[in-house]
C-alpha cells in the first residue's frame, strides 16, 4: 500500500535535490564545455560555499550576507585556481588535468578540516522561512519548499547571464569554438578564467543554500561530486540544459527510490548512467564534439 | 613603408616543417593573391599571419607593429582579421550575434547597417540560427564578421570554397566592391580564375617555398610557370 | 626503462624484502606500519599497470579491492570456510570477474568519461556494500574475525598473527606480486599496453585489438585489487567497510603519483611516503590531522613539476647523468640526414613480403567498385572505380576538393563508405576497421607521425611487429618477448628498410624530424604488408630531404605494392607507374605520370580554364 503523502513529500525532496544537482552540473559542464577540464574538485567547491557562508553567518547574523559571501568566496577561490595553477595544464593530457583538480579538491576538502574540524556545523535558514508549512493533505519543511524557488531563480539568472548577455554570448561561442573567439579578438584565456569563477560560483551557492537542509562537514562533496558526474553523463557534457534535465532525473531516482531502499539509489542512478552510456553515448542532450 | 611586411617566417605542424622562410609584403589598398597547390602551405601562411598558427621565427610587420608570435587576439587589435577556410561561423549564435560578438572588442567598428548593405542576404536571415545557414549565407557571415572590425588587412582562406557558382560571382562582386572602397586583402584561393581577376599581385608557393612573385597580368602571360607550380 | 639484466629487479625486490625487518625499525617504521605499506603495494602494482602502464585512470578500484576482501572474509568469517590462502584467491577470482564486468561497462569511453564513469562505480560499490548487502558484509560494522593465516604442517603448525610474524606471509605474497607483475610488463601484452597509452590509435592500425586489451589490464587491476582486499581483511583481523570507500581509491591513486607511475613499485614507494609521513607528521610534529592536508600539497606539486613521481625523477636523473656523453639527435632541419653507407636502391635488403592466405587469388590486389562517401549533403565521393594490380606503385593527385584524403581513408576502413565495396585480395573488407585491415595486410603510414611516443624506436617497431605475429588478441602475459618467434629478425629487417638501425634505441623524443618521418613509414612495414597506402609522405620536409625519402620509397617498394598521395608532384612522379587523378569526387583519368602530364583536361583541372 503506497503511502501518497510519502511518494509525494518524496518526490518534493527529488524536486529539491534534482534542482540543486542541476544547479552544481551546470556549473561543472560549462566549466568542461569550455575548458576541456574536467573539474573534480567541483564537490569541494560546494563544500566550500557552505562553510564560507557558515563563517559569514557566525559574524554577521544575516543569512542573505552568508549566501553572498560563499558565493564569492567560491567564486574567487575558483578564479584563483585557474590563474594560478589550471591554466597551465590546458596543454597537458587529460589525467593530468583530472590529477591536478583532483588533488586541489582533496587540499580543500583538507584545509576545511584543518581549521573547522570533521563535527558537523548548521547553518540555520533565515527566520521567515524556517518552521513547517501546510500543504493540505502534508506538512513540509518551509525552507526545502523556498529552496527550490531560491535555486530556480539561481538557474534563471544563469540563463539570462548565459543567454541574454555579452558575457553569456561569449561563453557560449566559446564552448563552440574558442580559438575562433580569440581570432575575433577576445582575449579566451579571460574568458576561460570567468567560465571557471561562474561555475565555481554556481557550486558555492548551491553550497550554501542547501546549508540548512544538511549539516556541514568537510566530505559532503565526495557524494555531490559523484552524483553531478552522474548528472553530466546523462544529461550531455557541456549542455546547460542538458544539465538541468539530467539534474531532475537524477534527483528523481534518488528521491523515489530512497523510499522503497536508500541502499538502492545508487544503483538505479548508475543503473541509469549505464543506460544512457549505452544508447546514447553523448548524453541525452549532448552534441558530438569534445569527449 | 608597405601595410604588412613578413620576413623569413618558419612555421611548423608539430615538428612538420611546413614554412620555410617565407617573406612577402602587402602595400595599402592592394589585393594579394598567395597561390599555389594544396598542402603548398598558403592556408598556413595565412594562420601564422593570425597568430592561430605561431611562428617559430621570422617577422610579421603590420603597419610598423610586428605581431610574430603574439596571440590572435593580440593580432586582432593590431588590425588584422583571418576569415578561416572552414568559415567557424558559431552555430549556437544567430547571425546578428554572432557579427556582434565580432565587434564587441573593435574600436572602430562598422554600424550593422553597413553591413547589410553589402550583403542584404544577411538582414533577411539575421535571427537564423548559424547552423541553419546554407554555405554561401555562412561564408558571407564569415566575412561581415571580418569586416565589422574594421580591419586594416583581412586575409581570406578559400572563401569561394564549396560554393555554387552563382554565389561565388556574388561573394567576388562584395569583393571587388571592398577593394574598390580602398580594403586592403591577401588572397587564398584555388579558383585561378576568380583570383587572377580580383588580384593586382600574386605570390607562388609551393612546398613551403615562395617561388615566384609578379603582377596578376603577366602571370596569365606565364603558362609554363603556372604550369610548373599550380599544374602537374 | 626497467633494466633487462635477467632477474636484477626480483633478486633486489628479495633482498630488500628480507632484509627490510632489520633496517626499517630503526628509520622509524613500525611492523604494523610495513605490513600496511605492502598491502598497498601489492593493491598498487595492479593499478599501475592500468594507468601507469595503460593509461587508464580508473577512480574505482576501491570496488575491487573490497570485493576481494569481503569475499575472502566472509569466506572465513561467516561461512566458516577454514583454509585462509585459498579464500585470497577465491577473493581475488571474484574480484577478477566483477572487473571484468565492470569494465565492460566502464570502458565503452575513454579518457574523461571513463574517469567519471569509475567515480560512480566506486560509489555506487560502497553503498551497495553499506546497504542492501549488509547482511554479508556487517554494513558500517564490517566482518570482524578474520583468522590469521597458519600452515599445518604435521609436526608443527606455523601461524603468521601479526607484525613481523606477518610480514613474512605478507612479504611473500608482494614478491610474487612483483614477479608476475615484471612478468606481465615485459611480455607481448606489457608492450601493447603501452603502446595503448601512447598513442591507441596508432595500436590500433597495427592490429591490435585495443577494447580487449584495456580489458585485460582492468582485470589485472581488479585480480591484485582483490588479492590485496583479502590480504587487509587477514592483516587486520578484520574486513573494514572503508575498503569500499572512495577515499581508498583516492589514496591508492595519490600514492602511486607520488611514488611514480609506470614503474611498479611507485605505489609501494608512494605508500611508505604517506604512511610514514602521516605517522610522523601525526606525532612528531602534533600536527594531528593536518597531514593529509600536507600530503595533498606534496600530490599537487608533484603532479605539477614531478610529472613521473619519486621513481621517475630518480629514473630520469639517473638517465640524464648517464645520457650526457651520449650522441646528440641528428642534423637540424636543412643538413642533409645520413642515409648510411651510400644507399642505393639494390643495396637495401628486400623484405619478404609475407605470404598471406589468399586462396590462390590471382586478381587485382585491391578492387574498389563504386565507392562513394555522403557527408549530410555533400558528397566527397562519388562513385569511384578504383583497380591496383600487385606491385604496382600507383599516385593519387587531383586539385583542391578533390576527395582524396577521404577515398583514402575509406581504402584504409578509417571511414566507412556510403556505398559501394571494397575488396582486398579477394576479400570483402568494406566496413570493417583498421585492425582487421592491418591483420589481412593492409597498412597506412599517416600524414602527421602517429608514434608510441614514450618507447624508443625499436620498442615502437616491435609493437608492430607483435601484431602481425600474434594477431589481434592474444593473452600471453607470462611469455618473454625472446620467446616470440621470429620478433627480433622482423623487427631488424624493418630497421634496416628504413635505415633507424644506428638509432634503434634512440628514443622518440630525441629523433629528429626525418628519422621520425622514417619510422613512421617503418610502423606502416613492420607487418610486412602486401599494400602499404602513404599519405602525404614527403610533408613538411626541406628539398633534400625529399630527395632522400624518394630514394627510400623507391628501395621499399620492391616486391611491394604501393599507393601513394602526395601534393609534391615532381617527386610523386618520379616514384609512380601509374597516376589516379581525382576531381570533384570522381576519377576523372588514369595514366603514366607521362600521360597525365600531357593530358588538357588534367591541367583544366588544375588551373581552372585560367590559360584560355
Amino acid at each position: 500500500m503506497i503511502n501518497w503523502a510519502n511518494l509525494v513529500s518524496q518526490m518534493f525532496n527529488g524536486l529539491v535535490l534534482g534542482a540543486l544537482l542541476a544547479l552544481i552540473s551546470s556549473g561543472l559542464t560549462i566549466i568542461y564545455g569550455t575548458l576541456g577540464v574536467l573539474n573534480l574538485a567541483h564537490g569541494a567547491m560546494f563544500m566550500l560555499g557552505g562553510y564560507a557562508g557558515y563563517v559569514a553567518f557566525t559574524y554577521t547574523d544575516s543569512f542573505i550576507v552568508a549566501v553572498i559571501a560563499g558565493s564569492l568566496f567560491v567564486m574567487v577561490a575558483g578564479v584563483v585556481m585557474e590563474r594560478v595553477i589550471i591554466r597551465h595544464f590546458y596543454g597537458r593530457p587529460d589525467e593530468d588535468q583530472l590529477l591536478v583538480t583532483f588533488g586541489i579538491g582533496i587540499v580543500m576538502v583538507e584545509l576545511v578540516r584543518f581549521f573547522f574540524g570533521s563535527l558537523s556545523l548548521t547553518v540555520p535558514p533565515p527566520k521567515i522561512l524556517s518552521g513547517i508549512t501546510s500543504l493540505g493533505f502534508m506538512f513540509y519543511p518551509t525552507y526545502r519548499l523556498a529552496l527550490v524557488g531560491i535555486i530556480a531563480v539561481a538557474l534563471l539568472a544563469l540563463f539570462l547571464v548565459l543567454y541574454r548577455t555579452r558575457i553569456g554570448m561569449i561563453v557560449r561561442a566559446g564552448i563552440e569554438d574558442s580559438v575562433m573567439v580569440d581570432s575575433l579578438g577576445i582575449n579566451v584565456y579571460r574568458v576561460f578564467m570567468v567560465v571557471f569563477g561562474i561555475g565555481a560560483m554556481a557550486a558555492g551557492f548551491a553550497g550554501i543554500v542547501n546549508a540548512p537542509v544538511v549539516s556541514l562537514t568537510p566530505d559532503m562533496g565526495e557524494a555531490i561530486l559523484v552524483q553531478t558526474f552522474v548528472v553530466v553523463v546523462i544529461g550531455g557534457v557541456g549542455s546547460f540544459p542538458g544539465a538541468i534535465l539530467g539534474g531532475l532525473i537524477a534527483g528523481e531516482i534518488i528521491s523515489i527510490t530512497s523510499m522503497i531502499n536508500p541502499g538502492y539509489a545508487y544503483v538505479m542512478l548508475f543503473a541509469a548512467m549505464t543506460l544512457v552510456l549505452v544508447l546514447r553515448p553523448h548524453g541525452l542532450l549532448g552534441t558530438q564534439g569534445r569527449a | 613603408m608597405s601595410l604588412l611586411e613578413v620576413h623569413g617566417l618558419n612555421s611548423y605542424y608539430a615538428d612538420s616543417h611546413i614554412l620555410f622562410d617565407v617573406g612577402l609584403h602587402v602595400e595599402r589598398n592592394e589585393v594579394v593573391a598567395l597561390i599555389g597547390r594544396n598542402g603548398a602551405g598558403k592556408s598556413t601562411t595565412l594562420k601564422s599571419l593570425m597568430g592561430v598558427v605561431r611562428p617559430r621565427s621570422g617577422q610579421i610587420v603590420l603597419d610598423g607593429v610586428n605581431v610574430a608570435g603574439k596571440a590572435s587576439h593580440a593580432v586582432a587589435h593590431a588590425g588584422m582579421q583571418l576569415v578561416h577556410e572552414d568559415r567557424r561561423i558559431f552555430g549556437s549564435l544567430n547571425v546578428e550575434e554572432n557579427l556582434i560578438l565580432a565587434g564587441l572588442t573593435a574600436d572602430n567598428k562598422w554600424p550593422l547597417d553597413r553591413i547589410y548593405e553589402m550583403f542584404p542576404r544577411l538582414r533577411e536571415r539575421k535571427g537564423s540560427r548559424g547552423t541553419d545557414l546554407s554555405g554561401g549565407e555562412q561564408q558571407m557571415l564569415a566575412i561581415a564578421r571580418a569586416l565589422i572590425r574594421d580591419p586594416k588587412i583581412v586575409l581570406l582562406d578559400e572563401p569561394f570554397e564549396g560554393l555554387a557558382p552563382v554565389i561565388v560571382r556574388d561573394l567576388m562582386k562584395a569583393c571587388r566592391d571592398l577593394a574598390a572602397e580602398g580594403q586592403t586583402i591577401v588572397l587564398v584561393e584555388q579558383n585561378l580564375a576568380a583570383t587572377l581577376a580580383l588580384a593586382q599581385r600574386v605570390y607562388i608557393i609551393n612546398n613551403g617555398h615562395i617561388v615566384h612573385e609578379g603582377r596578376a597580368a603577366d602571370i596569365k602571360a606565364q603558362p609554363d610557370v603556372l604550369h610548373r607550380y599550380l599544374g602537374v | 626503462m626497467i633494466k633487462q639484466r635477467p632477474f636484477l629487479v626480483e633478486t633486489l625486490t628479495a633482498v630488500g624484502l628480507i632484509l627490510a625487518p632489520f633496517i626499517l625499525p630503526h628509520l622509524g617504521f613500525a611492523p604494523n606500519t610495513v605490513n600496511r605499506i605492502l598491502v598497498w603495494g601489492l593493491f598498487g602494482i595492479g593499478f599501475d599497470i592500468l594507468f601507469g602502464f595503460t593509461g587508464l585512470l580508473s577512480f574505482g578500484q576501491s570496488a575491487l579491492y573490497g570485493t576481494g576482501g569481503f569475499v575472502a572474509a566472509y569466506l572465513l568469517t561467516r561461512a566458516g570456510f577454514p583454509h585462509v590462502i585459498t579464500s585470497l584467491f577465491i577473493g581475488m577470482i571474484a574480484a577478477a570477474a566483477v572487473g571484468y564486468l565492470v569494465g565492460l561497462i566502464a570502458l565503452r569511453r575513454t579518457g574523461i568519461y571513463f574517469a567519471m564513469i569509475t567515480v560512480a562505480i566506486a560509489e555506487v560499490f560502497f553503498f551497495v556494500e553499506f546497504n542492501p548487502l549488509a547482511e554479508w558484509t556487517g554494513g558500517e560494522n564490517g566482518l570482524p574475525g578474520v583468522p590469521s593465516p597458519s600452515f599445518d604442517l604435521g609436526f608443527t603448525h606455523i601461524t603468521f598473527s601479526s607484525g613481523w610474524s606477518l610480514y613474512g606471509f605478507l612479504a611473500f605474497w608482494y614478491f610474487i606480486g612483483i614477479v608476475v607483475g615484471l612478468r606481465i610488463v615485459r611480455s607481448p601484452v606489457g608492450a601493447v599496453f603501452r603502446a595503448i597509452r601512447d598513442n591507441p590509435l596508432r595500436a590500433a592500425a597495427v592490429g591490435h585489438n585495443i577494447h580487449s586489451y584495456k580489458l585485460t589490464a582492468f582485470v589485472i587491476a581488479a585480480a591484485y585489487a582483490g588479492f590485496a582486499g583479502g590480504l587487509l581483511g587477514v592483516m587486520q583481523a578484520f574486513m573494514p567497510p572503508d575498503a569500499f570507500m572512495f577515499h581508498t581509491s583516492a589514496e591508492l591513486i595519490m600514492m602511486t603519483a607520488i611514488g611514480g607511475t609506470g614503474t611498479l613499485f611507485g605505489p609501494l614507494v608512494g605508500a611508505s611516503i604517506w604512511l610514514f609521513l602521516q605517522d610522523f607528521l601525526q606525532a612528531a610534529l602534533g600536527l594531528g590531522a593536518a597531514w593529509k592536508l600536507v600530503l595533498g600539497v606534496i600530490f599537487v606539486l608533484l603532479v605539477c613539476f614531478l610529472r613521473r613521481g619519486i621513481v621517475g625523477g630518480i629514473h630520469d636523473l639517473y638517465l640524464w647523468l648517464t645520457r650526457r656523453g651520449e650522441s646528440e639527435p641528428d642534423a637540424p632541419e636543412g643538413v642533409p640526414l645520413p642515409l648510411g653507407a651510400d644507399v642505393t636502391a639494390s643495396d637495401t635488403p628486400a623484405m619478404p613480403v609475407q605470404p598471406r592466405a589468399t586462396n590462390g587469388y590471382d586478381g587485382p590486389i585491391l578492387q574498389a567498385v563504386g565507392l562513394t562517401k555522403r557527408y549530410g549533403g555533400l558528397v566527397a565521393n562519388s562513385d569511384i572505380d578504383f583497380t591496383v594490380n600487385h606491385g604496382e606503385v600507383r599516385g593519387i593527385i587531383g586539385p583542391n576538393g578533390a576527395g582524396k584524403s577521404t577515398f583514402f581513408k575509406m581504402l584504409t576502413c578509417e571511414v566507412p563508405p556510403t556505398s559501394g565495396r571494397i575488396v582486398f585480395e579477394g576479400n570483402d573488407i568494406t566496413g570493417r576497421n583498421v585492425t582487421d585491415v592491418c591483420q589481412l595486410g593492409l597498412t597506412k603510414s599517416y600524414q602527421v607521425n602517429q608514434l608510441f611516443s614514450r618507447l624508443t624506436v625499436r620498442e615502437n617497431l616491435i609493437i608492430a611487429v607483435l601484431g602481425e605475429l600474434r594477431g589481434k588478441f592474444r593473452l600471453d602475459i607470462f611469455r618473454k618477448m625472446d620467446n616470440v618467434p621470429g620478433l627480433t629478425e622482423q623487427v631488424e629487417r624493418t630497421l634496416a628498410m628504413v635505415n633507424l638501425s644506428a638509432r634503434a634505441d634512440t628514443p622518440v623524443t630525441a629523433l629528429a624530424y626525418g628519422e621520425k618521418r622514417r619510422l613512421e613509414i617503418g610502423l606502416a612495414l613492420a607487418s610486412s604488408p602486401s599494400l602499404l597506402l602513404l599519405d602525404e609522405p614527403l610533408a613538411g620536409m626541406s628539398p633534400q630531404e625529399r630527395v632522400e625519402t624518394v630514394k627510400l620509397l623507391k628501395s621499399i617498394s620492391r616486391g611491394r605494392t604501393m599507393i601513394v598521395i602526395d601534393h609534391d608532384m615532381d617527386s610523386l612522379f618520379e616514384l609512380v607507374e601509374r597516376v589516379t587523378v581525382l576531381q570533384e569526387g570522381r576519377v576523372l583519368v588514369e595514366g603514366t605520370p607521362e600521360e597525365i602530364k600531357g593530358n588538357p583536361a588534367v591541367q583544366e583541372a588544375y588551373l581552372g580554364g585560367v590559360l584560355e
